[in-house]
């Protein structure tokens, strides 16, 4: 209490210096060069039949991080497809037991009782986890921001076992307690990262989070029944978990500060569902076309051609409509790759200032890489995560 | 080019750069000096020289050029504004550019992608149903009825339990397929029963269990139409076909699981495949089934036929085109295929007329 005695002993000065103005972070990418780039991806994937992901994935990294200025320097991502192959190679040689075992413990477990095998599930959700966090610990070895690394340690066990209990506890609370388990594992998270000797923490509190969004948990039974406003329910989840996630982040003094409005991702995803409408539309124009095609050059005539079941059977509309089917699914990847990754990273990044970044002026580089297992687990078991 | 080079550099002030060492974060404006390695100086102390042979481009923001030097150090970086002097930077490093995947290494990735996919291709359609067929012989009775034992605890979840026996129909039913069964050569470990469902179906476990639905029974006109449905699933048994299934199936779904990978919209693409693929391989085993259950039939000395019009009877007629989506042969050619090789009746049929409406009747609570 002695701090707040009565009068002030130091005398009262000139107003304390101003505070220096917020640096600016700044996006330099085009929209159309990474448009181009996701568009030569996805046909690329599929020429591949998917194999050219791991260096999709890595292409879209580097045009994201090597535009993305901080200070007036830009950062830049060193990770390589080839490392998320072996990665991914890695993690098939690890999970082909696991999921061998799991086979032969679910077949004992069902003998004594039908549908015993699913807790077994449990266990496949704490090796999501441990994917998760490996796979964050992989992406932030390979940023580099003024010639020095970011890295991470921690054990990705002790944090899929802590997700795990939080998530056990979420089903208790029906995912009230969904701010207290962010902010419990992202403070782990971030105590475990470091950009050279700068050791990162997390400030964000569970209560903020909850005090912004608690709406949102009331509005998603609505949601799920009432499906039109379902985007706009998720589209405000995540600029609330955008916003406070960023602005709990801190590296030694280094702050960050977003001001995302709670609005500000509903238009991108209200965007991505027009545009899969729109190619929703043009696919099914597209199949009618086909069926009339092929019908015509049948002998039959038109109508009696629609009424047999030959119309689902034959081979040129299968194959037409298969071939459809992909340039559908290819269309939809490169929307959602447009809009939900660069718009939504270059609308996220413009609500970011940071402050105190005099303390990341003469950092020293400290810190090793770390291999790209996680994300190999994370592309075999289908998880994501920041 | 080389001659004019020791000239430019010292003179114009042009020449700056930003230099990141890799050891710190600090920022420093620096001068390159273009001697027979690249000299960064700052003011007249250098920090640094780079061989030209071993200077590499690095991901850079549009309008700068970024360089690295990954033999001095990993993350060590010279920034680059002035257009004039990247030229110059360019045209000296030889082998900026070595690291990058350019045309050639897009072309490697996209043929060694089709070589592993056509590899995965070949695998499921020629391989594993040879694994498949060598490997179902080595594993052990117990574990395939375990098998049995966890699908029948599950089909039997489905369908409420629901197991027809009343007194008359059960001993009508044990005699048929005791009859079938013995005619098959298979020993008495042959499990079997009526499941009450309207569904016209029947079906084979692994371990020797089959099961027939009510409501085949129900569209069923004489013994000799079950009689040859029984024997098709004991085929099955007998060829242990559900045990094949399930190693060919489950390998043929985790390799085309590999391909696609996260691309949006790829799982109808892998159960469109995997669906073509395994209904191949279904329709091969149904066949084996189908000639299985003549011989058995033919060895009663009772016809095959009737179990065709059954089938036709219960699908309708199927129609004409290719159907390489379907799981089984279509009814049309099943019939023909069993009126073809058809014989007359030789023997006394397999149940008299009175055990046939019992057995019709088994699921009627003991009237």
């Amino acid at each position: 209490m002695n701090e707040m005695s009565w009068p002030p002993q130091v005398p009262p000065g000139p107003p304390p210096m101003p505070v220096p103005p917020p640096m600016p972070v700044a996006f330099s990418g085009s929209r159309s060069e990474f448009f181009d780039l996701v568009k030569r991806g996805a046909v690329l994937e599929f020429v591949t039949l998917g194999f050219y992901r791991f260096w999709l994935l890595t292409d879209i990294r580097r045009h994201l991080w090597s535009n993305t200025l901080i200070d007036g320097d830009a950062a830049e991502y060193t990770g390589r497809g080839k490392e998320l192959l072996i990665g991914f190679l890695v993690a098939l040689a690890i999970l082909v037991p696991i999921y061998l075992g799991y086979f032969l413990i679910g077949l004992e477990a069902e003998r004594y009782q039908a549908f015993a095998s699913i807790p077994l599930v449990v266990f496949f959700y704490l090796f999501g986890q441990f994917a998760i966090y490996r796979a964050r610990r992989y992406r932030l070895t390979r940023t580099v921001w003024r010639g020095v690394r970011f890295w991470m340690t921690g054990s990705g066990w002790v944090y899929a076992l802590q997700a795990s209990l939080w998530g056990l506890a979420m089903i208790f609370t029906l995912g009230l307690i969904l701010p207290w388990r962010a902010a419990a594992l992202e403070r782990y998270k971030m105590r475990h990262s470091h950009f050279g000797d700068l050791q990162g923490r997390f400030e964000g509190k569970g209560w903020e989070f909850f005090k912004r969004g608690w709406w949102l948990w009331l509005l998603t039974p609505i949601a799920l029944f009432f499906s039109p406003i379902l985007p706009f329910v998720y589209a405000g989840y995540k600029a609330i978990e955008w916003r406070w996630w960023l602005s709990g982040i801190r590296f030694g003094d280094v702050r960050l500060e977003s001001s995302l409005p709670k609005s500000a991702l509903i238009g991108l995803y209200w965007k991505v569902i027009g545009w899969s409408a729109l190619i929703g539309l043009v696919f099914l124009i597209y199949l009618g076309l086909c069926a009339l095609l092929v019908a015509s050059m049948s002998d039959d005539g038109l109508s009696e051609f629609f009424t047999t079941p030959d119309a689902m059977r034959s081979i040129p509309l299968l194959i037409l409509m298969g071939l459809g089917y992909l340039v559908m699914a290819l269309a939809m990847n490169v929307v959602s790759r447009v809009y939900l990754t660069r718009d939504l990273w270059v609308t996220v990044l413009g609500s970011v200032n940071i402050t105190g970044l005099e303390a990341a002026a003469n950092v020293a580089a400290r810190g090793d890489l770390a291999n790209a297992l996680g994300e190999g687990f994370a592309d075999g078991l289908d998880v994501g995560g920041f | 080019m080389e001659g004019d080079a020791p000239e430019i550099p010292q003179t114009t002030p042009v020449n700056s750069a930003i230099y990141f060492d890799g050891v710190s974060s600090r920022r420093r404006a620096v001068t390159l000096l273009f001697s027979d390695k690249l000299e960064i100086a700052d003011h007249e102390q250098t920090l640094a020289a780079w061989d030209y042979a071993e200077i590499r481009r690095a991901d850079s923001p549009s309008g700068m050029l970024r360089l690295g030097c990954p033999s001095a150090s990993a993350l060590a970086r010279i920034e680059v504004r002035d257009v004039a002097l990247a030229t110059e930077l360019i045209s000296r490093c030889t082998r900026l550019d070595e690291n990058t995947p350019g045309r050639r290494g897009v072309a490697v990735i996209v043929g060694w992608s089709v070589a592993a996919a056509v590899s995965i291709v070949c695998v499921v359609l020629f391989g594993l149903p040879l694994i498949a067929d060598r490997l179902a012989p080595l594993v052990p009775d117990a574990f395939e009825r375990r098998l049995g034992e966890v699908a029948d605890g599950q089909v039997k979840k489905m369908f409420d339990g629901k197991v027809c026996d009343n007194a008359a129909g059960q001993r009508a039913f044990v005699k048929l397929v005791t009859a079938i069964r013995e005619s098959a050569g298979l020993d008495t470990s042959v499990q079997s029963g009526v499941l009450s469902s309207s569904i016209p179906n029947a079906f084979a476990l692994p371990g020797g269990r089959i099961y027939l639905f009510n409501g085949l029974l129900a569209k069923a006109d004489n013994a000799d139409e079950i009689a040859g449905v029984l024997a098709h699933e004991l085929g099955h048994l007998k060829h242990r076909d559900s045990l094949r299934g399930l190693i060919r199936d489950g390998s043929t779904s985790f390799l085309i699981g590999l391909l696609f990978g996260d691309i949006t919209g790829s799982s109808a693409l892998i159960f469109g495949s995997r669906t073509l693929v395994t209904s191949s391989h279904s329709r091969e085993a149904e066949n084996n089934a189908d000639g299985f259950a003549i011989d058995v039939m033919h060895r009663l000395g009772r016809p095959a036929k009737p179990t065709g019009e059954l089938l036709l009877r219960v699908t309708g007629k199927e129609g004409k085109g290719l159907s390489i989506i379907s799981s089984h042969p279509l009814s049309e050619d099943r019939l023909a295929r069993m009126s073809r090789e058809d014989r007359s009746a030789s023997k006394p049929p397999l149940l008299t007329p009175e055990e046939w409406r019992s057995l019709k009747s088994i699921c009627d609570n003991k009237i």
